[in-house]
């Protein structure tokens, strides 16, 4: 499998939102916690809608939680 | 491992196992002979209700024990990795397809014909249920 070309903060975020599980911020943004976890892992990419509500459920903006990594095409 | 993964490896098994068994047990010397395709139809209607009740008797159990899973719908995750299983097991159905029609042609006995559309269909969903077993993994 391709890596991904872009990361995440979202275990970061998840721990500063006082420790949300995945499966409660799965539940928030309405996947399954499997989903976050391969999202998490940059096993997944999720669709424009699904990065969006996660960042929603953040209050942050789509960039702090995604980053395009230098370098990848 | 979740529900989901869990019914895939169940049919998995189950249809390696019946199939399996059928077209080694198939009587292969008889089967350009009329009598073959009954002698078929014997064995495909009992592995039929045996695939069914394994299938339904595993589910309940895995039901039973996977109670927060069961009712958990369907998202972009699982949706993307059912569209790709059904995306490769559609090669061997294809050339199967030709397979079948190629054969017709050749005046093949019918029960020679219906092994070769088992087996194409077998085939398929085998490599469906296979690689969508092995995309939750990967994914």
């Amino acid at each position: 499998m391709a890596k991904l070309p872009f990361t995440n903060d979202i275990r970061t975020l998840r721990f500063l939102a006082g420790e949300m599980t995945q499966g409660d911020l799965g539940d928030r943004v309405g996947v399954t916690r499997q989903t976050i976890a391969a999202i998490e892992q940059g096993k997944y990419s999720p669709s424009l809608e699904v990065a969006f509500r996660i960042a929603l459920v953040f209050g942050k903006p789509l960039e702090a939680v995604f980053q395009w990594e230098t370098g990848s095409d | 491992m979740t529900f989901r993964e869990k019914i895939h490896w169940v049919a998995f098994v189950t249809m390696l196992l019946a199939f399996g068994w059928y077209f080694l047990a198939f009587p292969w010397s008889i089967a350009a002979s009329p009598s073959a395709l009954w002698t078929a139809g014997g064995m495909l209607i009992p592995l039929t209700l045996g695939i069914i009740v394994a299938m339904t008797v595993a589910t309940v159990i895995l039901a039973i024990r996977n109670r927060k899973e069961v009712h958990l719908a369907e998202d972009e995750r699982d949706r993307a990795i059912h569209w790709r299983g059904t995306h490769l097991a559609y090669y061997p159905m294809v050339v199967g397809t030709w397979a079948c029609i190629g054969l017709i042609f050749t005046g093949a006995a019918p029960a020679i014909l219906l092994n070769l559309l088992l087996a194409m269909v077998v085939g398929s969903e085998l490599l469906r249920i296979g690689s969508q077993i092995w995309l939750y993994r990967r994914h």
